[in-house]
């Protein structure tokens, strides 16, 4: 099937290739840098206004496109810099390297800004959402901290399951659906502290780009988003240092060549500090989170260039070291950009990427240690056939080994014998192509295809059940119960024990009406072979990731997504609406009261079920102007069904729909920044969200001495509706200073009406009275906060 | 496993230090149902002779008062054909005193109420005894407070399951601990009761009893789901939790509760 797939690839460049190429063109090709740092530039415009056709650099800055002989005037723009205008002849293949400045704000308003963050109207990619780190930095945020993951949520179909919930949810998917790409490595959880702050430092990111739909064939493995994030290179031409001191955490960044020119290094380290307080303090317990990120990159020739990226995150907490726990992901990268031609650009990445979580109680005499590990090999083509044809084809191989957990005393007066859950392997490969297909003036394609395969590695003791069934429910006292395994047996690591493959299309339609509207429509089916084994309302970070295999399979999803899109006044404002539809095949559900904690049967304890979940999003925009800022809404419903296996059993919640745990049906943010002067500017935001969905017991009884309650369908009740509005200033004490050492001064107020939103509401008998109560819990009542950055 | 749950606690300790009230929440009320508190216990180097049944129906949740039932048919037969009568005394508690307990036989409850017939069987699980009680100041996470340890051996062939329940009279207050043995089978083991409140001098009664993996699973979700488990990211999914107890006549109106019956050992300690 393989080979099939390739030979099918090569007879499509064939044709396209005989088929299309009359005229006298020649490529013009280049790469598009930052002139202070060398750094390249992800989605540059490049546009030859008179043959109206245009190209935008892709994640290493790359550009190609054909051009007729002859002299033309080559623009490039990009948000935050100043436009070029070139004047170029074309006589041949020609390459064209440009540096832009940034916008610097003293030249006042003379100069044309292309600060608009307008809509690209005629390319077919929908349901994107991109966020300039410039934007993200000026927003206000709990305690002053800079966070990607929260900026993302004030966009629509993008939530969470409450303040302090880990990961975010896309248009009613779970956590543990989206793909997180750091630098092309996938980071197995996002989260500091539980859910309080995400584990991206803001000063080392370069661009991000979040993908809710219409996801392209190059993506894949899950089946939510794509959250796509890419570092930055580091600056060649000079040594720069930037930092911040927050109230939480501190940021250092050092950059600068190796190679004047051609290589360069970039560190950056992140930590928060609360815990040395504790110590100063004499209190034993400690909590406290840090990153580091690192890259290389060097420039071989015109042609090849080497580039090494790495993270390291971990959060600490010790209670009295009678507690220890120790969690995060790290990464390591290599890639090598390649220049096959003018045209094709390649990209080999070699990663690594890991998730651990351990945890010592020495209270209970034990430590445990579990996670994932991934080996991972991708070749990506970008290949600028024509005018008409813009094609990325590639594959991606992956290696995993999950450790689901492994427990050993921690001395010996510990009563823990050792435990190990097995050990399981798997690799993924997928093949994929995909096609930018400029049909007509007023049509643009996206289609593509991937063909995804999952293998099942053989393991140790790999359970066998009666009937193949290892889950057998109980009519008579319509409970699940735990089937025994009958046998178990070893497997070779060679062998597979389990495959599934899957052909995952993807399509995506753009019909302008004109340069400033167009609608677009968008189709993808998705496999996700991983799944985070969590039944808590949000996953937690001992959660662990099990593989697709004999008794659990792959995710499924199709989404469909409509739009329309409108530029007002050259980009000034604009308008994005959608309304999707995705529906998600085999997502496992777990029976009541399944114990997830070091068990090494989860088949036993998992039902099959599905989702759906559809929405209209709309957003708007103003881009241009002393005041810019966004309203998001989204009215959406994302849901959840666990039938039983066959009509006489119940399933989960009795076989009906019920709401997933961060289904909210509206969602709202405003977001401003006002530029007030060079010296301050102020943002603030506003949220509201309808109150997550909870299951409120309906009575109570009394078994063995103590109180019971009795609960209604599943998250059939709602938390009281959750808003709050944040204020923030930035102040920069010396604006006209361009070198040396330059400070500024964020302020912020969170929540600044104190409002205290719901976080949860548990019910509990009083341990004084012993009536029973609901208490409502709310996690962050007004918060004020002051950051001082710096760079020199 | 249940000292995991500890640590979801302790991550719901940290982080949600921030604000906690008491709310007025309204709340729909759901139609009765029988519960079925039926443990027979047989307590080590006694008769067990003694035994009662407690029955009841659910109420509001923030009723305080139970709502017992007086008027039930209750009876414990073996498949000898030994019929045990339980007769109602007070506040729904239903009583035996000449049950003959034996090892290795079925019982079978059979209770009518209101011309339905709620049946379950099960049969007695063994316990071993409590080895010796210690004591010691470093309980808690905090480490400082007063902690209770109940040693005890557990057998090595097979997998067993225990409840702890832990009254202390003073303060009038009970706790519950389940345990099993698949990270410590064969050891000497110990199940630890501490809170802050634990004081010198209380009275602390201590049961420990043998009970079956069904019964100990029923008891975990229980746990998960009563009160100071619930809220929080961390928490369980609520459900509805169905005990071993059938309505043979009208299955939809299920009862809650259990049938179950166990040997145990008990004894008092007094907190130094």
């Amino acid at each position: 099937m393989k080979f099939n797939l390739s030979a099918l690839l090569l007879l499509f460049f064939l044709i396209f290739s005989l088929g299309l190429e009359a005229q006298e063109t020649y490529t013009l090709n280049g790469i598009i840098t930052n002139a202070s740092s060398n750094e390249t530039l992800i989605g540059v415009n490049i546009i030859i206004p008179e043959e109206k056709k245009g190209v935008i650099t892709n994640e290493y800055g790359f550009y190609s496109i054909k051009l007729p002989e002859g002299t033309h005037i080559v623009e490039i723009s990009y948000l935050g810099f100043e436009s070029l205008r070139k004047e170029i002849t074309i006589t041949q293949d020609t390459t064209l390297d440009a540096a832009l400045s940034e916008s610097s704000e003293n030249l006042e308003e003379v100069v044309i800004k292309s600060n608009t963050e307008g809509l690209n109207i005629k390319s077919p990619e929908m349901s994107v959402n991109k966020l300039s780190i410039n934007t993200i930095q000026k927003l206000p945020v709990v305690f002053g901290e800079v966070d990607i993951i929260k900026s993302l949520l004030l966009l629509p179909g993008v939530s969470n399951a409450g303040e302090g919930a880990s990961g975010f949810n896309v248009r009613g998917g779970a956590v543990d659906q989206n793909l997180i790409l750091l630098d092309e490595a996938t980071i197995f959880n996002s989260s500091h502290l539980f859910g309080f702050f995400s584990v991206f430092n803001p000063d080392a990111v370069k661009n991000i780009k979040l993908y809710k739909g219409g996801i392209p064939a190059k993506y894949g493995g899950r089946v939510s988003s794509v959250l796509d994030i890419y570092q930055r290179d580091g600056n060649s031409k000079e040594f720069e240092a930037q930092g911040g001191i927050g109230i939480i955490s501190s940021r250092l960044l050092a950059e600068g060549p190796i190679v004047l020119d051609k290589g360069s290094f970039l560190v950056a380290g992140r930590s928060s500090y609360a815990h040395l307080f504790l110590k100063l303090a004499d209190n034993p317990n400690s909590a406290y989170f840090y990153d580091l990120n690192t890259k290389l990159t060097y420039t071989i020739n015109e042609k090849n260039k080497l580039l090494f990226s790495g993270y390291f995150g971990r959060d600490v907490f010790d209670i009295n070291q009678n507690f220890l726990n120790t969690y995060g992901n790290s990464v390591f990268n290599l890639r090598w950009n390649h220049l096959i031609s003018d045209e094709i650009f390649t990209n080999l990445s070699l990663i690594y990427s890991d998730y651990y979580y351990g945890l010592t109680l020495n209270f209970v005499g034990f430590n445990w240690d579990s996670g994932i590990k991934n080996l991972n090999i991708k070749y990506d083509f970008n290949h600028y056939l024509n005018d008409a044809f813009q094609l990325e084809y590639g594959m991606h191989n992956t290696y995993y080994e999950f450790n689901p957990g492994e427990i050993a005393p921690v001395d010996e007066n510990s009563g823990i014998n050792y435990f190990k859950l097995t050990n399981k392997y798997a690799l993924e490969n997928a093949n994929y192509f995909s096609v930018e297909h400029k049909i007509s003036d007023r049509i643009t394609a996206q289609y593509g295809l991937r063909f995804s395969n999952f293998f099942r590695l053989g393991q140790n003791r790999l359970n066998e059940y009666r009937n193949n069934n290892p889950i057998i429910y109980n009519a008579a006292l319509d409970i699940y119960q735990e089937a025994e395994p009958i046998s178990q047996r070893s497997i070779s690591r060679s062998e597979v024990i389990k495959t599934y493959s899957n052909l995952e299309p993807r399509l995506a339609l753009a019909y302008n009406f004109n340069d400033h509207q167009s609608v677009k429509a968008s189709y993808n089916r998705m496999a996700q072979y991983l799944h985070l084994i969590s039944n808590t309302s949000s996953p937690t970070p001992l959660d662990v990731w099990a593989p697709s295999g004999p008794f659990i399979k792959p995710q499924i999803l199709d989404q469909f997504a409509l739009g329309y899109f409108r530029n007002f006044q050259k980009g000034k404002y604009s308008l994005e609406t959608e309304i999707f539809y995705k529906d998600i095949k085999n997502r496992i559900d777990y029976v009541n009261g399944a114990n997830l904690i070091a068990n090494n049967n989860i088949e036993t304890i998992i039902l099959n079920g599905k989702t759906r979940a559809y929405g209209l999003e709309f957003l708007a925009k103003k881009n241009e102007g002393s005041l810019t800022g966004w309203v998001a809404y989204t009215l959406s419903r994302s849901e959840q069904q666990t039938p039983g296996r066959t009509p006489i059993e119940s399933g989960i919640n009795n076989g009906k729909w019920y709401a997933t745990n961060y289904d909210k049906t509206h969602d709202i943010s405003i977001t401003a920044t006002y530029d007030y002067n060079k010296k301050w500017d102020f943002s603030a935001n506003f949220a509201f969200q309808t109150g997550l969905p909870v299951t409120y017991p309906t009575g109570q009884y009394n078994f063995n001495g103590i109180s019971i309650p009795v609960y209604g369908d599943r998250n059939s009740n709602r938390l009281p509706a959750y808003h709050r509005l944040d204020l923030s200033a930035t102040y920069i004490p010396k604006p006209e200073k361009q070198d040396g050492f330059r400070s500024s001064w964020n302020f912020g107020i969170y929540n600044i009406y104190n409002r205290k939103n719901a976080n949860s509401i548990s019910f509990r008998e009083n341990d004084d009275t012993g009536r029973n109560e609901a208490a409502k819990l709310s996690l962050f009542g007004i918060i004020p906060s002051v950051t001082f950055n710096f760079e020199f | 496993m249940k000292n995991l749950n500890i640590l979801l606690l302790l991550f719901s300790a940290i982080s949600l230090s921030s604000c906690e009230e008491v709310i007025e929440l309204d709340l729909k009320e759901s139609k009765p149902r029988l519960v079925i508190d039926a443990s027979l216990i047989w307590y080590l180097d006694t008769s067990g002779n003694n035994q009662e049944i407690i029955l009841s129906k659910t109420t509001g949740f923030y009723e305080e008062e139970i709502n017992p039932v007086t008027d039930a048919e209750v009876v414990v037969e073996t498949i000898n054909g030994e019929r045990f009568i339980f007769t109602h005394q007070e506040q729904g508690i239903y009583t035996n005193t000449n049950f003959n307990p034996v090892f290795e036989k079925d019982y079978t409850l059979e209770i009518i109420y209101q011309d339905e017939i709620y049946t379950s069987s099960s049969s007695f699980v063994p316990a071993s005894g409590i080895d010796y009680i210690a004591q010691n100041s470093e309980g808690g996470f905090t480490r400082e407070d007063l902690e209770v340890e109940v040693y005890f051996t557990d057998p090595v062939d097979e997998n067993n399951f225990y409840l702890f329940n832990f009254r202390n009279i003073s303060e009038s207050k009970i706790s519950l601990e389940i345990y099993e043995d698949e990270f410590t089978n064969g050891n000497q083991v110990s199940v630890s009761y501490s809170n802050e409140e634990l004081m010198e001098n209380d009275e602390i009664h201590i049961t420990m009893e043998g009970i079956s993996p069904a019964f100990y699973q029923y008891l975990f979700i229980l746990r998960s789901q009563g009160g100071n488990n619930g809220g929080g990211p961390f928490q369980s999914q609520p459900a509805t939790v169905k005990g071993n107890i059938v309505n043979e006549t009208n299955p939809e109106n299920y009862p809650f509760g259990y049938f179950r019956l166990s040997q145990a050992d008990s004894t008092t300690y007094i907190v130094q």
